[in-house]
């Protein structure tokens, strides 16, 4: 009985500190007017690393990030490099010294929707209910890998 | 030294011009340790790296200086093309057991000053003064992200730290693994007015890194080179690196031959082996084994024991002990100790 509720409370604790994060599928998301249609995730790892700059058409990728502490953040970058983002430091600090600097951080999915709907080569993700009509969905990922 | 008051200006007039671009979508990090300051749109930002450094070698005095104190400026506009410079500050403070504090041997270079222009993908050419890529220690030396204040022997002893001229570089994919590759060609005894410390007079070379999976790496490096003050003397180069990391263990490993074209008994091997294993609240454990053949004194052998504090991934508290054989003139024994960050 007391593992029991050993557990609940750990279930509970974990659904407070990711309260949407169950289940929920991202959508890759770029400009509508952008020819590129998809993108695998093996591409979509190397534009959030910022070792690939430049899209098939020439234009330089622009990634965008949601906030380090927003719970889809979280499983965006589990999905990709099966490491929280907190654990991304390290590289970004040897990327600064380089010279290279991590993807902007937008404040919500709607201003990430906003941004990249406005932004030629610019790429970010969000909710898939979120992805309406102002942008092209380029790939969904579950929050274990692609969809 | 008039350096300081013009970056001041720089920094005051860029700051002016990014007043207007604040964007209530964009989070407001325009500072931030280890990023840097990220002036408004512009495209640039501003940032450095600071080394505090105590050394109390067995056989000399103690010394307590300000290793380096580097400023980065970084222009990417999102253009095809981009700038990097880091000025070095270095030995700006300097005191002994012999000598009061002062900033008598303080000196300033550019280390790095290149433009980037992104050909495609999988090509980008770099025109400057950049880090010579041989192994992973030389590229990415900066004291806050190395894990010992001082650095293996052969990491920086047989071959020049520095190039100027041409790299041409990139990532490709090669069995869907990635491979980082590039090549270079160096011309800085044309190029590079300062003469920085042991530079090459010419060099072509290249460099390889192969990703295996997320938690290993391997690379090799070649060169072909004269050194500025070794008359005359050419030199081939072969190295070979390993990194392996996982769970914030790490194993690294870099090799170096050198072989002088003129004499052959001219022929060098060093390398070192490190381990760095994390402890307890952001401190580590470091240990390292280094070997280095010697022109003139027998191979000396070096081991490194050392502990590191990491409150934060850009700041970091180092202390460290080092003995061998055959090692004064390289790599002494004795304790170390320093303060590094990335602001």
């Amino acid at each position: 009985m007391t593992t029991m509720r050993i557990i609940s409370l750990i279930l509970m604790l974990s659904i407070a500190q990711y309260p949407a994060a169950a289940g929920d599928t991202m959508a890759i998301v770029t400009a509508t007017g952008n020819p590129i249609d998809t993108l695998s995730i093996d591409t979509l790892k190397l534009i959030y690393l910022r070792k690939s700059q430049i899209d098939p058409h020439g234009n330089r990728w622009i990634p965008v990030n949601l906030p380090i502490t927003d719970s889809l953040r979280h499983d965006f970058s589990l999905a990709l490099f099966s490491i929280p983002p907190e654990e991304q430091e390290d590289y970004w600090n040897a990327q600064y010294f380089h010279g290279i600097t991590p993807p902007t951080v937008m404040t919500s999915e709607e201003a990430v929707i906003r941004f990249v709907s406005s932004t030629p080569g610019s790429i970010g993700y969000v909710r898939k209910p979120k992805a309406d009509n102002r942008v092209k969905i380029l790939q969904l990922i579950n929050p274990g890998g692609t969809k | 030294m008039r350096v300081s008051p013009l970056i001041y200006l720089l920094i005051t007039a860029l700051s002016i011009s990014s007043a207007s671009a604040a964007d209530l979508d964009q989070a407001n990090e325009s500072y931030r340790l280890g990023s840097g300051y990220t002036v408004g749109d512009s495209g640039f930002r501003l940032g450095g790296y600071a080394n505090l450094q105590f050394n109390a070698p067995h056989k000399a005095p103690w010394v307590v200086r300000t290793h380096d104190i580097s400023l980065f400026l970084t222009w990417d506009s999102g253009s095809r093309l981009r700038f990097f410079s880091e000025l070095e500050g270095g030995d700006v403070f300097w005191a002994s057991q012999q000598e009061s504090p002062s900033t008598r041997y303080g000196h300033f270079e550019f280390e790095r000053f290149y433009f980037d222009e992104l050909i495609n993908d999988n090509l980008t050419v770099r025109l400057g003064k950049f880090l010579t890529p041989v192994g992973q220690w030389n590229p990415t030396h900066a004291s806050p992200l190395v894990w010992t204040t001082n650095r293996p022997v052969a990491t920086e002893n047989l071959f020049s730290t520095h190039a100027t001229g041409a790299m041409l570089h990139g990532t490709v994919s090669v069995a869907e693994h990635q491979l980082d590759y590039a090549v270079y060609g160096d011309m800085s005894s044309e190029l590079d007015p300062h003469r920085s410390k042991d530079p090459f007079d010419n060099a072509v070379g290249a460099y390889f890194r192969y990703a295996v999976n997320d938690n290993l790496q391997i690379g090799s490096s070649f060169q072909h080179y004269k050194l500025a003050f070794h008359q005359g003397a050419t030199y081939d180069l072969a190295g070979f690196d390993v990194a392996w990391s996982y769970q914030k263990h790490e194993i690294s490993s870099e090799i170096v031959y050198r072989s002088n074209e003129q004499n052959a008994n001219d022929h060098q091997w060093q390398g070192f082996i490190q381990g760095v294993s994390p402890l307890i609240d952001h401190w580590y454990l470091i240990g390292r084994y280094e070997f280095f053949e010697q022109t003139t004194e027998k191979t000396g052998q070096v081991g490194v024991f050392g502990l590191a504090f990491r409150p934060l991934p850009p700041l970091v508290w180092k202390v460290e002990y080092r003995w061998g054989q055959h090692n004064e003139m390289l790599a002494p024994d004795g304790l170390s100790a320093s303060f590094a960050v990335l602001f």
